[in-house]
């Protein structure tokens, strides 16, 4: 897939261009397989002596695929929605030092014109690059570039120090748990410390599948040595002798780069027998999973890697009985890349940023209905609306914000009127969202919130393991009562059924899948309540999404007769003869709106 | 969260005792006890489906819901903790025991009529302690031994009528007329229907026998009682 690249790039002469491209399976996806070969063909043809470099994703989706081109005499450029087409001239201008197409700048070091830095790009401005300092900036196949920036550092300082130490230094930073419930990690690694066991377990939890997010995955899958790190200090403090990183089989790539990590910090001597000269000795294994949204929660993530995907109840928590009965600590890849980071730039850079109850940063993923989708890293406390409207660019031309998701599945939607909250976890907890993996999905005034729980619940009840009863059974009736709803059929007993069941589902399933599930029919039921009520009484849909409740219908006063709906209908429900009004028959009609596309006059009305 | 975390297990062998309140009530019991053995031994009992002592205990059922330090878990799985305050009961329990029951009966063929255990079960004895409707009649008509009406060709309602009345009418050889209400769940209503009716009975005949509870009947009865009557077997 990747070619014959160059793994790491030695500048022999001052002016050789360095074209960086992203290879990370969002940039694939855009594009950046066939933007690489134009590169290649590029400087064939040009006949330059230059070399590529892959880096990873440095988190701005809406740029994809971009490229960077670098040279000891002028400022490194980045190229932004680069189609293979153009790629030759952007080259050609970058070596005769025009800079008109770039969007911005690594660093001014004279005038350039108007081409911003990339610092005073807003999207770039707000964000403090705490874990995700190096995504984008360095080869993630290379641990001479992870060293080069100071990598594994953090691990020759904590190794030095004792067990109680490293813990010490993890309880005063405030670092919580950046998996979603935000649980001191410090007190996972005294547990799981204090536990007589001669084996003990280490477990980074790269699984993440909540719908809209993937900041696990970037920052894997561009700085994947950071995690390792992390995760080679975690089993160090508790005094593991095995570690795990469970993978998502579906994202082959972060597995990839992950092994490759593991390979690589073998033979350097940061995993194996006696690491660095310590008598601590520790392994990692990439433990790829079938993946399943359940496998998140950390006691069906330890039964998948025991053969058995299921959650079960807690007490005894991992920290004192996890995988195979022994002490085992879960922990999540960001989390973990906290932890490398800390021990790398020192404590104080982390406490600068973050409210009074969490330290430090966290990256969100914003999706959804913004200009500028990617994963933004904002210290925690940071307000919803700097991070929808300053980072992201807020919603597309004509369209408002109607809430946001945060949370993915076990989230809750907020209104556009509590955009002002600060982004952390008692205060998201307290207004019926939580911080999740941080996937901020944003929901515009053309969608319908009833079907936007619809699609949540649906979600959730799909991924429910089915061991316990409210998950399994309580959902589908919930999922049930919300089609009801969205087709027009249910009553206003039937809000108050849907509160009391999801309070249940909250109170009693066995584990946070379900603790959490009904989140997205409790918020949107507590904010938006008018709209289910539209729904319930008045049976419409005002944002007409509900197909049941809307109905297509032609204007008489704008029809020409064109017959262009007729034939386009795939049922034949529209009728009339050429030149006259035509109609359309609701009983046949299965609202797929072909005919509102297809009409060039605009006749056709939603209703 | 953080008290439940540090629970700790003492070594093997060794029965330390830790001291809980059931309801207030003061019992010792060993360390490595479950909830539901230190409620036992205090004399109050909490109802259970999954639970099977030393066999079973994955916690699936949730009905054995009680409160830990005003935290709720189920009895059959979590551990006694030192100084646990126990309740096993309130209104709060209650109702979340009641919706857990009726969402195990909403996807519970409920064939009571032709069920081995003729209405002897556990699921059922529940449901009459908690106030769970959503039985028929037929549930409780086999306790009696008499053997079905509508086996003998009798229009009888108990398929579709709330139980609760201990079967009367069928018992003394007359059938059923549905005076306690329809059964609220609509699937045990069709698929009684459809499994005692079907073929048998033409579409006047059953509209005249549901006609007790005409008013409130579901919404598509009239097409089901079609489909019924005209499914042949």
């Amino acid at each position: 897939m990747t070619g014959t690249l160059v793994t790491n790039v030695e500048v022999q002469k001052a002016n050789d261009l360095i074209v960086k491209v992203p290879l990370a399976s969002c940039t694939l996806a855009a594009g950046a397989n066939k933007v690489l070969e134009s590169v290649k063909k590029t400087l064939e043809k040009l006949g330059l002596d230059a070399s590529i470099k892959r880096v990873g994703c440095m988190g701005l989706c809406y740029l994809d695929p971009w490229i960077e081109l670098e040279s000891k005499e002028m400022p490194s450029a980045i190229y932004a929605n680069v189609k293979p087409e153009k790629v030759e001239k952007i080259i050609k201008d970058y070596i005769e030092g025009d800079l008109s197409n770039a969007l911005a700048v690594r660093r001014k070091t004279q005038e350039l014109g108007n081409v911003p830095t990339l610092d005073s790009l807003p999207e770039w401005r707000h964000q403090v690059r705490f874990v995700s300092r190096n995504c984008g900036l360095i080869d993630p196949e290379s641990i001479e570039d992870y060293l080069k920036t100071g990598g594994y550092s953090g691990l020759k300082k904590a190794i030095r120090l004792s067990r109680e130490e490293v813990i010490e230094i993890v309880r005063k930073s405030g670092l919580r748990g950046r998996g979603g419930a935000g649980f001191p990690t410090w007190y996972k690694w005294r547990v799981a410390y204090e536990q007589k066991s001669d084996i003990k377990y280490v477990i980074c939890n790269g699984d993440e599948g909540d719908p809209g997010a993937f900041m696990n995955r970037l920052l894997a899958e561009s700085d994947p040595h950071r995690v390792l790190e992390g995760l080679i200090i975690a089993g160090y403090a508790i005094g593991a002798s095995k570690g795990y990183i469970f993978v998502r089989a579906e994202k082959p790539l972060m597995s990839d780069r992950l092994e490759i990590a593991v390979n690589q910090a073998r033979d350097y001597g940061f995993l194996g027998e006696k690491i660095l000269g310590t008598d601590f000795s520790f392994d990692v294994e990439v433990y790829r999973s079938a993946g399943a949204f359940v496998c998140g929660e950390e006691t069906a993530l330890i039964a998948a890697i025991e053969g058995r995907s299921r959650p079960r109840q807690r007490p005894p928590y991992p920290a004192t009985s996890g995988l195979l009965g022994k002490p085992t600590v879960i922990n999540n890849v960001e989390t973990l890349a906290h932890v490398a980071t800390i021990f790398q730039v020192g404590l104080e850079e982390f406490t600068r940023y973050g409210t009074e109850k969490s330290k430090g940063t966290k990256m969100f993923c914003v999706t959804g209905s913004v200009r500028k989708t990617g994963v933004y890293e904002v210290p925690i406390g940071t307000k919803i609306k700097t991070l929808v409207y300053d980072l992201a660019g807020g919603p597309p031309d004509g369209k408002t914000v109607k809430a946001v998701q945060i949370g993915g599945p076990s989230g809750g939607c907020l209104p556009a009127s509590l955009l002002d909250l600060e982004l952390d976890y008692e205060t998201l907890q307290s207004y019926g969202a939580i911080m999740g993996s941080g996937g901020l999905v944003v929901i515009d005034n053309t969608n319908c919130m009833v079907d936007v729980a619809k699609y949540f619940t649906s979600f959730t009840l799909a991924e429910s393991c089915g061991k316990c009863l409210p998950c399994r059974v309580g959902m589908k009736v919930v999922n049930d009562i919300l089609e009801k709803i969205t087709s027009g059929a249910a009553s206003l007993e039937d809000l108050e059924v849907l509160k009391e069941l999801g309070e249940d589902i909250m109170k009693s399933s066995l584990c946070a899948l379900g603790g959490t599930a009904p989140n997205p029919i409790l918020s949107t039921l507590r904010y938006f309540r008018s709209e289910y009520e539209e729904h319930v009484v008045d049976k419409r849909c005002s944002a007409k999404v509900c197909l049941k409740l809307v109905r297509y219908e032609i204007d008489s006063t704008k029809c020409r007769g064109c017959m262009q709906c007729a034939k386009n209908c795939p049922v034949q429900a529209i009728s009339g003869s050429p030149g006259k009004v035509f109609r359309i028959d609701q009983s046949r009609c299965i609202k797929c709106g072909q005919c509102l596309i297809v009409c060039p006059f605009g006749a056709v009305m939603k209703v | 969260m953080l008290d439940s975390l540090s629970f700790r297990r003492g070594n093997e062998g060794v029965a330390i005792m830790v001291r809980v309140y059931v309801n207030d009530r003061e019992i010792d019991v060993p360390h490595d006890a479950l909830i539901i053995e230190a409620v036992e031994r205090a004399g109050y009992e909490v109802p259970t489906l999954c639970y099977l002592k030393g066999f079973f205990n994955e916690a699936t059922c949730r009905i054995c819901l009680v409160k830990v330090n005003g935290r709720i878990v189920p009895a059959c799985r979590f551990p006694v903790l030192e100084n646990a305050k126990i309740v096993v009961e309130d209104n709060d329990l209650r109702k979340l025991r009641k919706i857990n029951l009726e969402l195990i009966l909403a996807t519970h063929e409920i064939r009571c009529w032709s069920c081995v255990r003729k209405g002897m079960c556990e699921l059922l004895s529940l449901s009459k302690k908690l106030g769970v409707e959503g039985i028929p009649v037929c549930s409780e008509c086999p306790l009696g031994e008499h053997s079905c009406l509508v086996l003998k060709g009798i229009p009888c309602l108990g398929s579709l009528t709330v139980a609760g009345c201990d079967a009367e009418c069928p018992r003394k050889g007359s059938p059923c007329i549905g005076c306690r209400g329809y059964i609220t769940n609509e699937d045990v209503w069709i698929s009684a229907l459809r499994s005692f009716y079907s073929g048998n009975v033409s579409i006047s005949e059953l509209k005249s026998l549901v006609d007790f509870f005409w008013s409130y009947l579901p919404r598509n009865l009239r097409e089901i009682l079609e489909e019924v009557s005209n499914n042949k077997r």
